[in-house]
């Protein structure tokens, strides 16, 4: 958990930081983008995290559910994200930018597990 | 899977608790296992084999028309 909201942390901290970059300094060329890549990494960093969980955790059972659940996550991150992509297409339905699939899917997952867990009892 | 966990634990007096901090997992994992809603892994199996100081066969039970 503690590596989990150090991530976040740091996250919220560079996303701050390039919206102020990019409002104040308009950065060009390879600093523009790598820049704009800044509050990807902790993001990415939260996916290593949850590895390293699934491989540390040695009550399989609760590796069972985090697994299950992140199926889920993965499965309504991506239905929505074709739900929307049509939708988008056909009946110029406002664009949601891609980083939200990283919190649909978190979204997913938090209500996911619950279920998942309550399945088993 | 069907299992004599329950009664195995009640022959011990030993709650899901106890069981779960004996074999290291968390209480839900005890009671997903108990209630047959989730079958363990093999290395968990026998190692609750080991600690009712038992085989595996006697704690859990193969279901279907092979088990009559």
């Amino acid at each position: 958990m503690f590596r989990f909201f150090s991530a976040m942390a740091v996250y919220v901290v560079l996303i701050f930081l390039s919206t102020w970059i990019f409002r104040h300094q308009h950065p060009g060329g390879a600093i523009a983008y790598t820049i704009a890549v800044l509050p990807a990494i902790p993001l990415l960093a939260v996916l290593v995290v949850v590895g390293l969980y699934l491989i540390e955790q040695t009550d399989e059972f609760e590796k069972t559910v985090t697994i299950q659940s992140m199926l889920w996550g993965i499965g309504g991150t991506l239905a929505l994200s074709t739900v929307l992509g049509f939708l988008e297409l056909y009946v110029s339905i406002p664009h949601l930018p891609r980083y939200f699939d990283f919190a649909i899917f978190w979204f997913v997952v938090g209500i996911a597990t619950p279920i998942v867990r309550l399945r088993y009892r | 899977m069907n299992n004599r966990l329950k009664v195995l634990r009640a022959e011990r007096n030993w709650s899901q608790a106890d069981l779960a901090q004996k074999l290291e997992v968390s209480r839900q994992s005890v009671n997903a296992i108990e209630t047959g809603k989730f079958d363990p892994s093999l290395p968990l199996a026998f190692r609750l084999a080991k600690l009712f100081g038992t085989t595996i066969e006697a704690i859990f039970l193969e279901e279907g028309p092979e088990s009559g």
